[in-house]
């Protein structure tokens, strides 16, 4: 082992520990494994099916209520379905859409940001204003038009967040790749005739890593809220796919009646984005030496 | 000074403008993807198939998408920007009326969130490296998770439906004649003198705005103690510190002038992310504004209007950042001579 892997490996041991000390990455940590736990066993967990009605017994209290029911824990909507199991199995499109929207972004954000700060000039230019330009959209504005145009669906919506939100990687990535591309390593690379390509991928983004995890986990946060209010507005998923904002627009309309529809899918939404934000503020606090010296 | 403010204005606009061009061919370009035929809305289903073909004509949707997109254009800069395909009213009639409302609330909105996020952001510096930190930052890290549509069931909740004690939906109450002179109820009340009318409709964007605003404010709080502690750490803060004065006269007096210039550029860039956020707000609350118009139009496949909305939402954002980077460069003295 050169001494080089020798001291990455160190240095990734030094974070796994700064990791495990931040109260932060931790707790974020957990509520984001939780629900993946409860998004992949959500057909075992749930109670009942999450679209059968029981026309009976609609608007039902949870079950802890006078007139709750054991069978329905936390109540049932006015068709007379299963909220805790709407709520479980609405966690499955919320962190779909999630995670491909955080991966699509990351993707073209990074690599416009990479042929942006490695080539320079115009490039970086013609970028820059790709991106002020996209930025001067207000994003609900922006992706409400692009969903228009391509009509509802899960993979629209994840197509229109990274449509929306390629650019915060983009802009983020690349003033910290402007400062990577001048370090020694990079020069010497140049030097010694490696390939863009391979400079790019090999000596570069390694030290984006840290940057791009905390942007990853924030992302996924925004995400999950663009499809709720997608949802919301009725533009995202299909009649019978289950997702919290579906379930917060119809629990508005019963909200004079019956306020404990409401709110299970909207702490369901605060509580997801709560855990990738702190899980990101952990990570980004743990990974970046120059943090500021709170070191929560 | 003045100089400076004009050649800021004009070397932004000279930006802005091709923007604005760019803007409206993405937006146009986007629209025309629409699977659903426009026509079939606007005709009875029994309309022949010679009767679809004239309209078509008529409306210049049997050319090509550069003509189109031309036409438009053209009827944009004379300020028509069409009709409506659901109400028949004109686009910009309609925009006319909802602007002013929205305008309305997203000051209002601004106005509370900088009521909250000033003493926050002090607070919030105040606390570093003491013990309530810890807790003051995952309460910031909690407010920043929820956003402002969230905020705005929440507060319609607790406020509207548990204790019924704010209005949550409409602009002013039923009985009251709407504005018509500038079109913000705020100022037209006044004018007229109609004091009740205008606590009525202050109470009626209470919610709305304040759901804004606590979606808006921890974003200023956070980086309003980022540039207090960075001032910190200034020579001056120092001196003055040496010199005996008190931390809070160190604060007010010189760290928070300095610490106000980021915290500044962060309101122009986010201000724009809360006049879209009206959209949703405003669907929510049933306040008529443009957001409830776009929602509408978006639901109606009302291609002209989402249009018209659409171009209104961006030049306005563009104005704003704009007007943000003219007052930058007011406050700023380091940026007068550049």
């Amino acid at each position: 082992m050169s001494t080089l892997a020798i001291q990455a490996s160190g240095r990734w041991r030094q974070t796994a520990r700064a990791l495990l000390h931040s109260p932060k990455a931790m707790a974020g940590g957990a509520i984001v494994l939780a629900l993946v736990l409860v998004a992949i066993f959500a057909p075992w967990i749930a109670p009942n099916d999450p679209l059968s009605q029981d026309l009976l017994s609609p608007l039902l209290p949870p079950a802890w209520m006078a007139d709750g029911m054991a069978q329905y824990p936390l109540g049932t909507d006015s068709l007379g379905r299963c909220i805790l199991s709407r709520l479980i199995f609405g966690s499955r499109v919320a962190l779909w859409v999630g995670l491909c929207s955080a991966v699509g972004t990351m993707l073209l954000g990074c690599a416009l940001a990479l042929l942006a700060s490695y080539f320079g000039g115009k490039v970086d230019r013609a970028i820059g204003y790709l991106v002020d330009l996209w930025m001067s959209f207000p994003p609900v504005v922006l992706s409400l038009i692009l969903m228009v145009g391509l009509g509802p669906g899960v993979g629209n919506v994840i197509l229109s967040v990274i449509v929306v939100d390629w650019t915060r990687f983009c802009r983020v990535v690349r003033a910290e790749a402007l400062v990577i591309r001048r370090r020694d390593y990079v020069i010497a690379a140049r030097l010694m005739g490696f390939s863009h390509l391979r400079i790019m991928l090999r000596e570069m983004l390694p030290g984006l890593v840290p940057l791009i995890i905390t942007l990853f986990s924030l992302e996924m946060g925004v995400a999950i809220v663009v499809e709720a209010i997608l949802s919301f507005v009725g533009l995202s998923v299909p009649a019978n796919t289950v997702a919290w904002g579906v379930m917060i627009a119809d629990a508005r309309g019963v909200m004079q009646e019956n306020i404990w529809n409401l709110i299970p899918p909207v702490l369901g939404i605060v509580v997801t984005v709560l855990g990738f934000n702190l899980l990101s503020d952990g990570v980004r606090q743990a990974l970046d030496p120059r943090a500021d010296s709170s070191r929560v | 000074m003045l100089a400076v403010l004009v050649r800021q204005v004009f070397v932004r606009a000279l930006i802005a403008i091709p923007m604005i061009f760019a803007l409206s061919v993405v937006v146009f370009v986007v629209l025309r993807m629409l699977p659903a035929d426009p026509l079939a809305m606007m005709l009875p289903p029994t309309a022949t198939p010679t009767e679809v073909e004239s309209l078509r004509a008529a409306l210049g949707l049997d050319r090509s998408l550069p003509v189109q997109y031309g036409i438009w254009l053209s009827h944009a800069l004379h300020g028509d920007l069409g009709r409506s395909i659901t109400s028949g009213e004109t686009v910009t009639h309609l925009i006319a009326t909802t602007l002013p409302a929205t305008v309305e609330l997203s000051v209002v909105a601004l106005a509370f969130s900088l009521v909250i996020s000033i003493p926050g952001g002090l607070l919030l510096y105040a606390l570093n490296k003491r013990r309530g930190e810890l807790l003051a930052d995952s309460f910031v890290v909690l407010l920043i998770s929820v956003p402002s549509f969230l905020w705005g069931i929440f507060l319609m909740l607790v406020l509207g439906v548990m204790w019924p004690i704010l209005p949550f939906s409409d602009r002013f109450g039923a009985d009251i004649a709407p504005p018509k002179t500038t079109g913000f109820a705020l100022i037209d009340f006044l004018l007229r003198g109609d004091f009740q009318a205008w606590g009525n409709a202050f109470s009626h964007l209470m919610l709305p705005a304040l759901a804004l605003a606590l979606g808006f404010a921890p974003l200023i709080i956070r980086v309003l103690r980022a540039s207090l502690l960075e001032a910190a750490g200034e020579q001056y803060a120092m001196v003055a510190r040496l010199r005996g004065q008190s931390d809070a006269r160190i604060v007010l007096r010189h760290m928070f002038k300095n610490a106000v210039l980021p915290t500044l550029t962060l309101i122009g860039v986010q201000f724009g992310f809360l006049f879209g956020g009206t959209l949703l707000i405003e669907m929510i609350f049933s306040f008529p504004g443009l957001g409830n118009l776009m929602v509408q139009a978006v639901r109606n496949h009302d291609l002209p209007l989402i249009q018209g909305i659409a171009l209104v939402f961006c030049v306005i954002i563009l104005v704003i950042n704009t007007c943000v980077d003219c007052l930058y460069a007011v406050v700023n003295p380091r940026l007068r001579d550049a």
